[in-house]
C-alpha cells in the first residue's frame, strides 16, 4: 500500500515534467514528421474531384464528372482563399501548374458543359493524361515527394522514383556540406578546447574561476551579437585586415567575410565553451594518481598523456564533441551572416522553405532527414569512439 | 650495511616553507630488505615515499639510489615500482593490458612480454582474469593486479603506500602474507607504508617508526616491541602500561625508578639519562604475573576492577600504584578471571620486562 502510494506520489511529481517533454519535444517531432509526408491539399480543397478520380484507372482521360468537379471546386477555392495553398503545392510537383489552376478558377463563368471539351479548349494541358495522373496521385493522404526531393530524387508522372533534374539537385550536396562543416567545427573546437580545459584544470581554484569566467563571457551576449561582431572584424575594411596590412603581412585586403573561413571562425568561437566545460569537469575529476602510477611504471610524459590521460579524458571529448556537433548541424544565423552562398547549411534552407516559399513540407522533410542522419552519425560514432562507451573515468 | 640500495641523508621536506613535514631524515635501506614506515596519519610517511619515488622534491638533503644521487631524476627514469592505496589500475585497460604497459615502457622485446605477463598473473594467482577490466574485479583482486603490475618489469625497489588500507581485515591478513612471500621469492627490496602496527610487525624485516616527520626508532619488529626507544614507540607498538617517575638510581642498564606515589620499581634502561631525570616506565600486559604468591623484582598490591573476556585470553583491569588503567593479560581459565570485582591481588614483573624510557617531548 505504502509503496504504491509513494509510486503514485512520485508519478504525480514527475507528471509536469513528462507533460513538458511531450508537449515541447515529442508532439512537435511528430507534427514535423507528419508535415514532411502529409498531403492534405488536394483532398481538402478538391473533395469531389478526389471522389471522381477514385474509380478512374489512369488511362486516357477521367470521366466528365471529374472535369465538372474540378471547375466547380477550383472556383469555390478561389473565393475561400484555399487556392493559394493548393496551387503552391501542385506547382511544387510541376512548375506551371499554379498559373493553370488560377486561370481555370477565374474562367468558371466562361465554361459550359460538356466540361471536358471546354476545359481542354481553355488550356490543352487539361487534355494531358499525365496531369490527371498527377492529380490522382495527390489525392492520397501521404506523399513521399518532399522526402525524395530532399534526397535529390523525384517522382515521374507515372509514379516511379527518378533522379531530380540537375538544377533541383542541391540537397545531397547541402547535407554533405552541413556535416563536413560540423565535423571540422567539432574537430577545431576539441583541438582548441582541450588545451584550454587542461590549463584551467591545473590552475588554482581562484585562477580557474577567472579563466572559466573568460570562457563563459561569450555566453553573456546573444549569438546574433557575437556573429555580427565577427562580421565587423572580418570585413574588407575591418580591424583584422587593417592589422594585417599594418604589419605588412598583406598588401591588399584579404577577403574573409562571406567565406567558409569566416563561418569556421565564428562557429568555433560560438561553440568553444560547449567543449571546454565537459572537458574541464572530466579533467578536474581525474585522480592524478593514475599519472603517477604511469610514471612509476616508466612512462615518459608524452606516453603518460597518450596512453593514460587522453583515453581517460575521452568521455569529456566525446560529450563536448557530441554537443558541438549537434549544435553545429543546426546552425543558421552564423553561416547566414558571415558565409557566402556556398557556405549555407541545411537550416538555411529550412528557414527558406518556411519563410520564403511557404513550403512546409520541404522544410519538415529537410528537418526530419537532418535529425535522422545526425542520429545515424552519432550512433556510428558511439561504436567507433571509445570514450562514448567508457561511462566512468574512475573506478 | 656496506651496500645500501637507498640512502636518505638529512632529508627535509616542507610544503609551505614553515612546517617541516619530514625533518632531517637519515635512513639506509639494505638490498633485499622489507622495510616498513609505520606511524600515525600525517606523520610524513607518504611524503617520504613520494620523495623517493620522484613525485616530490626534498627541500634539502640528498637521496641516493644504488649510489647515484636522485635529485632531479624524473620519476619515470628511477625504475622504482609503486603500489598505491587505491590501486590506480588504468580503468580503460584490461588486467593484461595493465601489465603490458610497464613492459612496453621499459622497452621489453615483444616476444618476451606475453610470458612475463603470464608469469606475473600466475604469481598473484589471477591468470583467469586477464581480460577483465579493473572495475569488474573485487578490491583484493585489484590490489593483487596492482602488485603484479609493479613487479612485472622486475624493479629492484618497490614502494607500497598503505596498499591494503581499503580492504577488510581477513583479506588484509591474507594479502600481507602473499606480499611477504613474493618478497622472499623475488628478493626485491620493498618499502612499505602503513599505520597498522600489527601489519608492520607481521611483514617487516625492519620498521621505521615515524612521528612528526622524524624517525623515532628504526629496528627489527622484536627489538621495537621489546625495547622501545621512547614513550611514543612504546605506546604506538602494542599495548603497554605506563607510569611516570624519576630516575632514582642507575647502574649500567639496571636502574630504579621512583613513582609519583613514592613506590620504587626496578627496571632496565638504555637511554642516555642521568639520575633525577623524568622517565616513563613501560610494562607489557603479557609480562605481568598475577597471584598471591608470585615473586619477582617488582611486586605490587592490586585490586581487580574489571575482567575483559577475549576468547583465548582475558584482560584484567587493575588498580596498581595509583593507576586505574593497569592491564594484565592472563590465559582464559586463570582463577583471577572468575574472581569478583574488588578482589585484592598481587601483580609482579621482572626488571627486564620493565623499561625506563625518555618521556614524549
Ligand atoms: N601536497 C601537499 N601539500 C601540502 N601539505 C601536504 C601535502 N601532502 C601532505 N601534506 C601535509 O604533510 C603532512 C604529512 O603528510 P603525509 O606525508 O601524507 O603523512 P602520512 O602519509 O604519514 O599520513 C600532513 O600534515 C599533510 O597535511
Ligand atoms: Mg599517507
Amino acid at each position: 500500500m505504502a509503496i504504491s502510494r509513494n509510486n503514485l506520489l512520485a508519478a504525480g511529481l514527475i507528471a509536469p515534467l513528462f507533460v513538458v517533454v511531450v508537449a515541447s519535444f515529442i508532439v512537435p517531432l511528430l507534427v514535423t514528421l507528419y508535415t514532411a509526408i502529409g498531403n492534405p491539399e488536394v483532398r481538402q480543397t478538391l473533395p469531389l474531384t478526389t471522389g471522381a478520380l477514385r474509380d478512374w484507372n489512369g488511362e486516357g482521360l477521367p470521366p466528365e464528372a471529374a472535369f465538372a468537379a474540378v471547375i466547380a471546386e477550383l472556383a469555390q477555392a478561389q473565393e475561400g482563399q484555399a487556392i493559394g495553398q493548393l496551387s503552391r503545392r501542385l506547382n511544387f510537383e510541376q512548375t506551371g501548374l499554379r498559373t493553370l489552376l488560377l486561370k481555370t478558377a477565374r474562367a468558371k463563368e466562361t465554361l459550359a458543359a460538356p466540361y471536358r471539351e471546354s476545359l481542354v479548349a481553355l488550356d490543352t494541358r487539361w487534355g494531358d493524361t499525365e496531369l490527371w495522373q498527377l492529380l490522382k496521385r495527390n489525392t492520397g493522404t501521404l506523399t513521399p515527394l518532399f522526402l525524395l526531393r530532399s534526397l535529390d530524387l523525384t517522382l515521374t508522372p507515372a509514379g516511379s522514383v527518378a533522379q531530380a533534374p540537375k538544377e533541383d539537385a542541391v540537397f545531397l550536396p547541402l547535407f554533405a556540406r552541413t556535416f563536413v562543416i560540423s565535423f571540422w567545427v567539432t574537430v577545431l573546437c576539441v583541438v582548441i578546447g582541450y588545451p584550454v580545459a587542461y590549463t584551467l584544470s591545473t590552475l588554482s581554484q581562484r585562477a580557474a574561476n577567472i579563466g572559466m569566467a573568460l570562457v563563459l563571457v561569450p555566453f553573456w551576449t546573444s549569438i546574433l551579437v557575437r556573429t555580427t561582431a565577427w562580421f565587423i572584424l572580418l570585413q574588407r575594411e575591418g580591424p583584422v585586415n587593417a592589422l594585417l596590412r599594418g604589419l605588412s603581412i598583406v598588401d591588399e585586403p584579404v577577403t574573409m567575410i562571406f567565406t567558409r573561413f569566416a563561418v569556421y571562425v565564428a562557429m568555433v568561437h560560438v561553440l568553444l565553451p560547449f567543449v571546454v566545460l565537459p572537458l574541464y569537469s572530466v579533467m578536474k575529476g581525474l585522480d592524478p594518481v593514475y599519472l603517477r602510477a604511469a610514471a612509476s611504471l616508466g612512462a615518459p610524459p608524452w606516453q603518460r598523456f597518450l596512453r593514460v590521460y587522453l583515453p581517460m579524458t575521452m568521455p569529456g571529448v566525446a560529450a563536448g564533441g557530441l554537443m558541438v556537433f549537434m549544435l553545429s548541424v543546426g546552425f543558421y544565423i552564423t553561416p547566414a551572416l558571415v558565409g557566402g552562398p556556398n557556405d549555407q547549411m541545411v537550416s538555411y534552407f529550412i528557414a527558406f522553405f518556411t519563410n520564403q516559399t511557404i513550403n512546409w513540407g520541404m522544410a519538415a522533410a529537410l528537418a526530419c532527414l537532418l535529425l535522422l542522419m545526425t542520429g545515424i552519425l552519432v550512433g556510428v560514432a558511439r561504436l567507433v569512439v571509445p570514450g562514448f562507451r567508457l561511462g566512468s573515468v574512475s573506478p | 650495511m656496506h651496500d645500501p640500495i637507498v640512502t636518505f641523508e638529512q632529508v627535509t621536506k616542507s610544503y609551505d616553507g614553515r612546517t617541516r613535514v619530514v625533518e632531517a631524515l637519515d635512513l639506509r635501506l639494505a638490498r633485499g630488505e622489507f622495510l616498513t614506515m609505520l606511524g600515525p596519519s600525517g606523520s610524513g610517511k607518504t611524503t617520504t615515499l613520494m620523495m623517493l619515488a620522484g613525485f616530490e622534491d626534498p627541500t634539502s638533503g640528498t637521496i641516493t639510489l644504488e649510489g647515484k644521487k636522485l635529485n632531479h631524476v624524473p620519476a619515470h627514469r628511477r625504475g622504482i615500482g609503486m603500489v598505491f592505496q587505491n590501486y590506480a589500475l588504468f580503468p580503460h585497460m584490461t588486467v593484461a593490458e595493465n601489465l603490458v604497459f610497464p613492459l612496453q615502457m621499459h622497452g621489453v622485446p615483444k616476444a618476451e612480454i606475453e610470458p612475463k605477463v603470464k608469469r606475473a598473473l600466475e604469481m598473484v594467482r589471477l591468470p583467469h582474469l586477464r581480460d577483465r577490466k579493473p572495475t569488474q574485479l573485487s578490491g583484493g583482486q585489484q590490489q593483487r593486479v596492482a602488485v603484479a603490475r609493479a613487479l612485472v618489469y622486475g624493479p629492484k625497489l618497490v614502494l607500497m603506500d598503505e596498499p591494503l588500507g581499503a580492504l577488510d581485515k581477513q583479506l588484509r591478513e591474507e594479502l600481507q602474507l602473499e606480499i611477504k612471500h613474493l618478497h622472499e621469492e623475488l628478493g626485491v627490496t620493498i618499502v612499505y607504508v602503513t599505520h597498522d602496527q600489527s601489519e608492520a610487525l607481521t611483514m617487516s624485516d625492519r620498521i621505521a617508526v615515524f612521528h612528526h616527520g622524524r624517525v623515532q626508532q628504526l629496528a627489527t619488529p622484536a627489538e621495537l616491541y621489546e625495547r622501545p626507544a621512547n614513550a611514543f614507540v612504546a605506546s604506538f607498538i602494542g599495548e603497554n602500561n605506563r607510569f611516570n617517575g624519576t630516575l632514582a638510581a642507575r647502574d649500567g642498564t639496571a636502574c630504579r625508578v621512583r613513582l609519583s606515589g613514592g613506590e620504587e620499581v626496578a627496571a632496565a634502561i638504555e637511554a642516555d639519562l642521568a639520575v633525577g631525570a623524568p622517565v616513563v616506565l613501560s610494562v607489557r600486559p603479557e609480562r605481568v604475573a598475577i597471584g598471591a604468591h608470585v615473586s619477582a623484582d617488582n611486586c605490587f598490591a592490586a585490586e581487580l576492577l574489571e575482567v575483559i573476556y577475549l576468547g583465548d585470553h582475558c584482560k584484567l583491569r587493575l588498580r596498581v600504584a595509583g593507576s586505574e588503567a593497569f592491564i594484565a593479560k592472563v590465559p582464559a581459565g586463570d582463577p583471577a578471571t572468575i574472581a569478583p570485582r574488588g578482589t585484592p591481588l598481587t601483580v609482579a614483573w621482572p626488571a627486564q620486562a620493565c623499561r625506563a624510557i625518555p618521556p614524549l617531548d
